[in-house]
């Protein structure tokens, strides 16, 4: 085996379920059943970490890594009504001394 | 509902009983082979209180449990195709009993029988790309700006910033899929996985996976070890050798 520089994981879990659920040979089989495919999966996910609480419960985390959800989307609210008061403030302080130049 | 169902994993070439002694599937139960003439078919026992239609819908609903019997799906494929060619199958393929699965399994063997051989001594390996170090990264205005239209005017240039660098990116994407595809047997695109997915910080610019010859295993990692040179170390991402999960037909009649 020769080098890698480029960096080798181990599959994450997302590789694997979009592996065994988008890909594979399908043979219909006595049960039917209808795979979430990987981005109905998503999309379930994003509902789910409007709950993270629940989804701890349940032991699912492993998006706990990434930043910008672990702090949870409440959290995005908070910041987003701050910033929204503060581009207002700066408005008004911008619109004034647009008047006291005139 | 009991009783018990077959589940079934991956249609190979034929594999003596005994190279899958000790494997164990989903639920922990013993994998073993069903033959039909040149090819086989691992198969193993699951109880219908858990892989009946209700239940199973149920369990499909449940997160948790997905993930664990995606790895334990995942698992018996990559046993197989260290011991032969596999065609994974997709995940939750359950017969009522192995009669019924031997049936399914004689009704796709012209076709399987097809394929094996475009599939013989090669491994699917994954190469995903990230826009590292992007503004999309992070979004800090770099100085605080004195006024509300300097404000406006400041993030207005971050997201045309923005945008061009993912444009940059997805270019690179296409230039390096290309570049990995000329010593690739066969590569399919892949949808980029959402941030949450993946669990990367970084928006994915290219989710590829490549059918290679393990004999051009050397050559395949040269181009990627090329096309990591001169890139942050989180931009490109090698995973594999893979069962080719990627590059088997979906549907079958």
């Amino acid at each position: 085996m020769t080098g890698v520089p480029a960096r080798q994981d181990p599959s994450t879990l997302a590789d694997v379920l979009e592996r065994v659920l988008d890909k594979g040979l399908v043979i219909a089989g006595d049960i039917r059943v209808n795979l979430l495919d990987i981005e109905l999966l998503t999309i379930k996910i994003r509902l789910l970490v409007a709950s993270v609480d629940k989804a701890r419960e349940m032991g699912i985390d492993w998006w706990e890594h990434d930043p910008t959800l672990s702090v949870g989307e409440r959290d995005m609210v908070q910041e987003n009504k701050a910033l929204r008061s503060r581009i207002a403030e700066l408005e008004a302080a911008s619109h004034r001394s647009a008047q006291e130049q005139t | 509902m009991s009783g018990t169902a077959t589940y079934l994993y991956a249609i190979t070439r034929p594999i003596p009983p005994k190279a899958v002694a000790g494997m164990r599937g989903v639920g922990g139960a013993e994998v073993r082979v069903i033959d039909h003439q040149e090819i086989a078919c691992l198969v193993s026992t699951v109880d219908l209180s858990d892989f009946g239609e209700q239940a199973l819908a149920a369990h499909l609903e449940d997160l948790n449990w997905l993930a664990r019997t995606a790895r334990e799906h995942d698992e018996v494929i990559r046993a197989a195709a260290r011991i032969t060619t596999t065609m994974p199958l997709r995940m939750a393929t359950v017969c009522l009993d192995d009669a019924a699965a031997q049936a399914r399994v004689e009704t796709v063997a012209e076709s399987a029988a097809a394929v094996l051989p475009e599939l013989d001594d090669r491994d699917e390996w994954g190469v995903k790309m990230f826009a590292v170090g992007s503004s999309a990264d992070a979004e800090q205005p770099p100085e605080e700006p004195a006024t509300g239209t300097a404000y406006l005017l400041q993030r207005r240039r971050q997201l045309e910033r923005r945008d061009t660098e993912l444009e940059t990116a997805a270019g690179a994407a296409d230039a390096a899929f290309a570049r990995l595809a000329e010593v690739a047997v066969a590569s399919r695109h892949h949808r980029p996985q959402d941030q949450r997915l993946s669990g990367v910080p970084h928006p994915m610019v290219l989710n590829a996976a490549f059918l290679v010859d393990r004999d051009a295993e050397g050559t395949f990692r040269a181009v990627v070890a090329e096309l990591a040179a001169g890139r942050p170390p989180q931009a490109l991402v090698l995973t594999g050798p893979w069962p080719p999960y990627s590059f088997v037909p979906g549907e079958q009649p």
